[in-house]
């Protein structure tokens, strides 16, 4: 489907497509860890960039940072909520005044760590998933003794997205070759009732399909797909656990190593996050509903 | 860019062109720039036709009937349909001049009841009041489906769902329907229903474009067929011609229907027709044996 977020497997041969998927998958565990330990945004928006940069190398930059935009309507309305009320103990220092509307230093500070947090995370994450076939990860899920149904569900999650966007992207054009307005909240029924019924239908059929295969029977279960991995695989897997342990250890020490005392921002500054932010999110909004009720 | 201008009423665009459909050195290639989906693709089909598309799977069957419907927009050459080059034209726009059916009903149906179904194509190029009620009655008497009209389009069977799906469209009466596998998990008696929308539409003036897998369907209605291979139309004539030319069947790994294979190996080198349907070669081989006394 044209358009649709590559949320799913971006064929490829780099390096990263060849690394073992539980080195992997380590690192998204380490990322999700270590985000939440730690409240240095040096250290959250480098994880970030280390991200990217991983995706790059693994050559999925580009629907990386198409998947990733989804960011954008979260982060700005994020920081310019936690600018007006920051999610931290109180008593917040003022930094300007905008009319009735009250900005906090302690809030764009705060909103930058969840941001940050938010952005490493989702990279890394999609990364991840770029760079993996959900067979591989099933195999080396498997391997790791994780409970065959549940192992099951997770990798028929991952495959089957690409085929609901592309069921998507046939539904949208069917209903436009009835005249439907393809976009808004206009198109949000008769687009996704087929969806939905389909997917049920899809499951159901699966189901029974899987049951007449033999899918609940006892006793061991082989694959087809056999993954090995090699010694810089486990190196990598290694390397991360070191750095991962460092930055958390001196996070728990330093109280989080939050350092926004480090920081000075000025007035302006604040304004102009909170400016920006706000007119990018109203903005966002604003855009849907026109679309919605733009007549065709 | 400048706005395109609005387009006139399907009645008066038919009036005023000369063909349906005027597709001239059409190419396709996929965003990734990797497949070429149409390769030079030239056909022009007139008002009324019933034309039948067929071809392996990626043969760029699909392709074709979406440039004609805006879904897809040529890479270069050009596609006019009812006077009106489709480049720059929305879907939405091009839909009250050309209906398109999609294979799989599911697709499409999303209402509380096959009534609503019915209602909604219409009534998004503003079809209303008495008009509206009309098509829909026509549609539901056509179709059989005054027993269903309440009903949920997907407490339906698969058949009678693939009707409604048609109908749905039908009811927006396009100058041009196409039909893309109408006969799939049909029955006979669906089937027949489908066979005689098309013949009725195409003698009420309707052009008709059906692509299908269905060979035997393909030899009974259509009056021209347009065969695909490697994003090109290879071959372009009436059923009989390409049924009989074993050739092209076997380049394209296509099969004629069993009748006229039947013809082919039986009457035909004895002077008798290439049959398309099991009357014809019934209606040659009574004549034969009433001959022989």
């Amino acid at each position: 489907m044209q358009g649709a977020l590559p949320v799913s497997l971006i064929p490829g041969d780099s390096v990263l497509h060849r690394v073992h998927p539980l080195p992997k998958m380590i690192w998204v565990v380490l990322y999700v860890v270590v985000a939440f330990m730690t409240q240095n945004i040096i250290v959250l928006y480098g994880m970030a960039v280390l991200a990217l940069l991983l995706g790059v190398i693994g050559g999925v930059v580009k629907p990386l940072l198409k998947a990733a935009f989804i960011i954008v309507p979260i982060g700005s309305s994020l920081l310019a909520l936690q600018l007006m009320a920051p999610a931290v103990e109180q008593p917040w220092t003022q930094i300007a005044q905008l009319g009735p509307i009250t900005l906090y230093e302690d809030g764009l500070y705060y909103g930058l760590v969840l941001l940050g947090r938010i952005v490493a995370c989702l990279l890394m994450a999609l990364v991840v998933v770029m760079t993996t076939h959900p067979s591989d990860l099933f195999t080396t899920l498997a391997k790791l003794k994780v409970p065959y149904t549940l192992n099951f569900m997770m990798a028929m999650t991952l495959q089957l997205i690409p085929v609901f966007q592309r069921e998507v992207g046939i539904i949208l054009s069917a209903q436009k070759s009835r005249g439907m307005k393809g976009n808004g909240f206009q198109a949000v029924l008769p687009s996704f009732v087929p969806v939905f019924v389909g997917a049920i239908e899809r499951v159901q059929q699966l189901s029974i399909s899987l049951e007449s295969r033999g899918f609940g029977s006892a006793g061991h279960k082989t694959s087809y797909r056999q993954v090995r991995g090699k010694a810089s695989d486990w190196f990598l897997a290694l390397l991360a656990i070191g750095v991962a342990a460092l930055l958390g250890t001196v996070s728990i020490l330093r109280g989080g190593w939050n350092i926004s005392g480090l920081l000075v921002v000025e007035p302006a500054t604040a304004v102009t996050v909170w400016v920006v932010s706000a007119t990018v999110f109203l903005g966002i909004i604003a855009l849907a509903l026109i679309l919605s009720f733009r007549k065709s | 860019m400048a706005k395109k201008s609005p387009l006139p009423t399907p009645a008066e665009a038919r009036a005023a062109s000369e063909h349906a459909i005027v597709v001239s050195d059409a190419r396709y290639v996929y965003p990734n720039g990797k497949v070429v989906a149409l390769n030079g693709v030239s056909v022009t089909v007139d008002h009324g036709e019933l034309l039948g598309i067929i071809g392996q799977n990626g043969s760029g069957k699909t392709t074709l009937t979406k440039l004609l419907n805006g879904l897809l927009q040529p890479s270069s050459g050009t596609v006019v349909v009812n006077g009106i080059e489709t480049t720059g034209r929305t879907v939405q726009e091009m839909s009250a001049h050309i209906g398109y059916v999609f294979q799989n009903p599911n697709h499409q149906l999303f209402a509380r009841t096959v009534q609503a179904e019915l209602e909604f194509g219409p009534t998004n190029i503003g079809i209303e009041g008495e008009e509206l009620a009309e098509r829909v009655a026509r549609a539901v008497e056509f179709f059989g489906l005054k027993d269903v009209i309440d009903e949920h389009p997907y407490r339906v069977s698969f058949p009678i769902r693939k009707l409604v799906g048609i109908a749905s469209i039908v009811t927006m009466e396009p100058s041009i329907l196409i039909l893309d596998e109408p006969s799939t998990g049909q029955d006979h008696q669906t089937t027949s229903i489908i066979n005689n929308l098309m013949r009725k539409l195409a003698e009420q003036g309707t052009t008709v474009v059906c692509v299908s897998h269905d060979m035997p369907l393909l030899a009974d209605v259509v009056e021209r067929v347009i065969v695909m291979k490697d994003a090109q139309i290879i071959a372009d004539a009436s059923p009989r011609e390409v049924f009989a030319d074993k050739p092209l069947m076997a380049r394209t790994n296509l099969q004629a229907p069993q009748i006229t294979e039947i013809a082919l190996q039986t009457v035909v080198p004895l002077g008798g027709p290439i049959a398309l349907t099991p009357a014809e070669l019934a209606d040659d081989l009574g004549a034969r044996l009433s001959s022989k006394g």
